[in-house]
């Protein structure tokens, strides 16, 4: 059992208006201090390596994608959003996705994807806006997520560093 | 005979009185989301207009389109009364307020800024205002729903002990002013040293701490209560009901804060500028009231909540007796002829 000690009260605490008082003063001082609203559409949103938005593939430098087809993004999918059919090219890596589609309505951004990718293709940007008219209009194709490498280079950083991590020594 | 030229300014005043109380009535609601987000480093609504200045406009269009749904079992008749209760007895009683001093507009008199001037415009405004706590009780009993019902519940017991102090505090004005005219009692006090403030210092403290119950708002709102009871008695109320409740409960708020400027701030009266025109007097009756509006909120934002129990014995064990003693020593003093502060404030 436990019994709490009540802190005894003086005069003017028990006349309740002195602290009314105080505390009326306190919210009116309040008033005039620096908002922490962020006006979200106008003012950005503070994006760091950190952020885990939408996945994105991957285009080499020489224009081709990646991406080899493998399935492995589509077998880790909790959600089941990336849908791939593979079919083979000239390219040397005789590979690659003739339709990879990422049902952003399904997607739940856990970047599972970019864990299980051996080929370094598939990465959370930093693109977080999703919105549109229909829900087919948000099942994203190729087109709409090829991104330069250039454009994905701080998360791929950010993201060897960290697999970097969990190198032991002796493997290394 | 009436003259069609004052029925004319007749029906002018009438439509901005009342024009006036229901935009000060939608205007609060916004006053009360813009000074709450300040005091909690936001910001408020800020996208429908300029500041935000049309939200009420916005939130008034929502309301009309809600469906308004009625709960199984209830009284409908009675469910469908209530709100209008609640909110009518605030349009009726602002019309005995005196907001200005005779309107002189070249050279010709248009009598003062009000609708009727009543004898008994006191009685007539406690009488009527009074009504508004049935609005609350029918809505809670109509509703068929325990939370509801709590809510209505109590608010009849807090409005039974906080209307006597509110009664007993008026009482010592009108013994002081000797009239139950609201439009004498304000001119009784045309200098700032005559306002009944400085000789009626605990009544006003009273006058203003019964306001607060007599409203249901903070920190005496247990009508509405949400932590324990939902939303008391408009938690089955939607849609133009629901606001209508809410309007109520504003345009109340207008009418006590209008009340009590007129009781205890001299009404129109300016300070240190006795001979002010009409429209000056008007301006500071309206920044008086405004002050009174936004302490209802500012207290909101900064009390919480009493528990039953607290707000009953504060009401019959610490604000009645002191209403009384009040009372007891302005009739002293008033019997004795001891008008100190009125010398005094022929001084000033």
């Amino acid at each position: 059992m436990v019994i709490v000690k009540r802190k005894e009260l003086s005069f003017a605490e028990q006349l309740y208006i002195p602290e009314i008082l105080r505390g009326l003063s306190i919210t009116f001082r309040k008033m005039f201090e620096p908002k922490v609203t962020r006006q979200y559409p106008e003012e950005a949103l503070i994006k760091t390596d950190v952020t885990r938005g939408q996945p994105r593939l991957v285009v080499n430098e020489d224009n081709s994608i990646a991406c080899v087809s493998c399935g492995l993004c589509e077998a880790a999918c909790p959600a089941y959003a990336i849908t791939i059919d593979g079919g083979e090219t000239e390219r040397e890596i005789e590979r690659e996705p003739k339709r990879f589609d990422i049902d952003m309505l399904r997607c739940i951004l856990c970047g599972f994807c970019e864990e299980a990718c051996p080929k370094d293709a598939i990465y959370m940007s930093d693109e977080l806006e999703l919105a549109d008219y229909s829900r087919e209009a948000l099942i994203y194709d190729m087109d709409k997520l090829k991104r330069p490498k250039k454009a994905l280079q701080d998360r791929i950083d950010y993201v060897n560093r960290i697999n970097d991590r969990w190198q032991t020594p002796s493997s290394t | 005979m009436i003259a069609w030229q004052d029925l004319l300014v007749m029906v002018l005043k009438i439509a901005l009185i009342f024009g006036g109380l229901i935009n000060v009535g939608a205007l609060m609601t916004l006053a009360e989301r813009k000074f709450s987000a300040w005091m909690q480093y936001r910001i408020g609504p800020n996208r429908v207009g300029p500041w935000g200045l049309l939200q009420p406009l916005a939130d008034g269009v929502k309301f009309i389109f809600k469906e308004s749904l009625m709960p199984d079992g209830a009284n409908k008749a009675l469910f469908r009364f209530a709100p209008v209760i609640a909110a009518l007895p605030a349009f009726m009683t602002i019309a005995v307020i005196p907001f200005s001093n005779d309107i002189v507009i070249a050279g010709k008199n248009y009598g003062k800024l009000a609708i009727a001037d009543l004898d008994i415009g006191v009685l007539f405004l406690l009488a009527i205002g009074g009504l508004s706590v049935y609005g609350v009780i029918l809505g809670g009993w109509a509703s068929n729903s325990k939370f509801s019902l709590m809510g209505g519940l109590r608010a009849s017991a807090q409005m039974i002990s906080y209307e006597l102090t509110l009664i007993l505090t008026i009482l010592a004005v009108i013994a002081l002013s000797g009239t139950l005219n609201l439009a004498e009692i304000s001119d009784g006090q045309a200098t700032i040293g005559t306002w009944n403030i400085w000789s009626q210092p605990l009544g006003f403290m009273l006058f203003v701490i019964a306001m607060f119950a007599e409203t249901n708002r903070h920190p005496f709102d247990f009508a509405e209560c949400e932590a324990e009871l939902v939303a008391g008695f408009h938690t089955e109320y939607s849609a133009m009901k629901f606001a209508l409740f809410f309007l109520g409960e504003y345009s109340a708020m207008t009418v006590i804060s209008c009340l009590a400027t007129v009781l205890f701030l001299g009404g129109p009266s300016v300070p240190f500028w006795v001979d002010a025109p009409w429209y000056v007097g008007f301006g500071a009756f309206i920044a008086k009231t405004s002050m009174f509006l936004f302490l209802f909120i500012w207290v909101r934002w900064t009390l919480p909540r009493f528990r039953f129990d607290q707000l009953m014995g504060l009401g019959w064990k610490v604000m009645l007796p002191l209403a009384l003693f009040n009372l007891f020593v302005t009739g002293v003093f008033v019997s004795l002829g001891w008008n100190l502060w009125a010398k005094l404030g022929s001084l000033i």
